[in-house]
């Protein structure tokens, strides 16, 4: 059986147009062990937010793109990359448009 | 007495509003709301303080709905989007109908994936109708070109009509509890089955208050040459009911081309009807000059509206609800263009003239005397 993951003290950081779902806050800071459990608490802390972030199934929309500091998680486990105190949640749109 | 006609104008980079006196001398434009994001739906609620709703289909951060109380001076998100419940499975992708509901703060939504929303309280809240949702067929449907779409809700005191592309045409005959396929007579040229029981790429429906069995619709045509299983299925387009949607027919003889997105039909006799017939294979204007066809004897004869339209190279499309009349003595015909021009037809569509020429590509129009 594999040790629960610890919550780090971590940042996310909100891009512009979302911020108005949080209070205009451009900075939230969390504990969560990984993007997984970050995104479960905004859903509770935060639920427009993660409704932007998120379809109604969880899955994150396919135009949003998370980072973990500078690295996209999909480059490390995804949902699941294990997060260290002091890491910082980037969300960002990804580029597209016409 | 009303003074204002307000137009809401549903383009690919967000939602433009149009208000003009009575007289429709000039048009002021207001704009964009909801920037850079498509609208593909909107309603002008006119029971009791006007209320103007628009969807709003962000591609990064999901479905919105805007409402405005102030004549689309400003507009604001309502507190949440129709949302499927998450055991659902399903995602919603875009808005295609608001329509106004029952009881006053009660509104309809078409969504995609077809299903049926209602919001009791003017937009803030929202739970899915599972008559129409759930029903059977629904997993059956499938996407046309424009994704699997809920486009037309028609109301008619304890019935509600159904347009869904590809689905058909739905019936509900007990306030939208239930609802049943019906579609005889509606064609689909892209099945063996040339009339199959649910599953035609219905465009749009159309109907009356003061005719209430009478329905209008612009189905899928352009089918006439196909010479497969099944056989030639031409003159399936443009069909009319006159038994609340249990049965249809062809009223498409004498229309240069079956194939449309659009069906309007006059605000004071339920006999005259407007289409924008387009050539089936580009989806544009025949020959690449524009026109609105009107029948004023419920589609047994069609006649060409064009004074004041380009004669010649213009290769639009008019979308399925991008085409609207308005409520006044002689009512004003609107239609915008996947060009961005937005023109209005005045007196019933006899004479064209561009209001707007350089607008984001056009989803919708809706048009209202307030």
């Amino acid at each position: 059986m594999s040790p629960v993951a610890e919550n780090k003290a971590i940042t996310v950081s909100v891009p512009t147009p979302l911020r108005d779902c949080c209070s205009g806050a451009a900075e939230l800071s969390l504990l969560a062990a990984s993007p997984r459990a970050m995104l479960d608490e905004l859903e509770q802390r935060h639920p427009k937010l993660h409704r932007s972030i998120c379809d109604e199934t969880g899955a994150v929309r396919r135009h949003i793109n998370i980072f973990v500091n500078t690295q996209h998680m999909r480059e490390r486990d995804g949902l699941d990359t294990q997060l260290a105190a002091g890491d910082v949640i980037t969300i960002m749109t990804a580029v597209s448009g016409g | 007495m009303s003074d204002k006609i307000i137009l809401c104008i549903g383009t690919k980079k967000g939602l433009f509003v149009a208000e003009s006196s009575r007289n429709r001398r000039g048009f002021t434009l207001r704009g964009p709301f909801g920037q850079g994001v498509g609208v593909y739906s909107a309603l002008i609620d006119t029971r009791g303080t006007p209320r103007l709703y628009a969807s709003s289909c962000n591609p990064f951060f999901g479905m919105k709905v805007l409402r405005s109380t102030d004549l689309g001076r400003t507009f604001k998100e309502t507190k949440a989007a129709p949302a499927f419940p998450k055991e659902d499975g399903r995602a919603l992708a875009n808005i295609w109908a608001l329509e106004a509901g029952k009881d006053k703060k009660e509104l309809l939504c078409g969504v995609e994936p077809a299903s049926l929303f209602r919001s009791r309280d003017g937009g803030d809240s929202w739970e899915i109708i599972p008559g129409i949702s759930n029903h059977e067929h629904a997993r059956k449907w499938q996407p046309g070109n424009g994704g699997l779409c809920m486009h037309t809700i028609l109301r008619d005191g304890n019935r509600v009509h159904l347009g869904i592309s590809t689905g058909g045409h739905y019936l509900s005959e007990d306030g939208g509890e239930t609802f049943t396929a019906a579609n005889k007579g509606v064609g689909a040229g892209f099945t063996p089955d040339p009339f199959p029981e649910f599953g035609q790429c219905v465009h749009k429906i159309a109907g009356h208050k003061d005719a209430p069995g009478r329905l209008y619709m612009q189905n899928h045509g352009g089918w006439a040459e196909w010479d497969g299983p099944g056989g030639r299925r031409p003159d399936i387009g443009v069909l009319r009911s006159d038994d609340h949607g249990k049965t249809w027919h062809s009223i498409a003889k004498g229309l240069p081309s079956d194939f449309g997105f659009p069906i309007v039909v006059h605000p004071d006799n339920p006999d005259i009807l407007y289409v924008m017939p387009l050539e089936p294979a580009t989806r544009t204007c025949p020959g690449g000059v524009p026109a609105v066809w009107r029948s004023e004897n419920g589609g047994g004869s069609w006649q060409k509206l064009m004074r004041g339209l380009p004669k010649k190279a213009s290769f639009y499309t008019v979308l399925r609800d991008a085409m609207d009349i308005d409520e006044l003595k002689s009512p004003a015909l609107y239609f915008g263009t996947t060009t961005g021009q937005l023109w209005i037809g005045r007196d019933g569509g006899e004479k064209w003239e561009c209001l707007f020429d350089a607008l984001p590509p056009i989803h919708c129009v809706k048009a209202a005397v307030v």
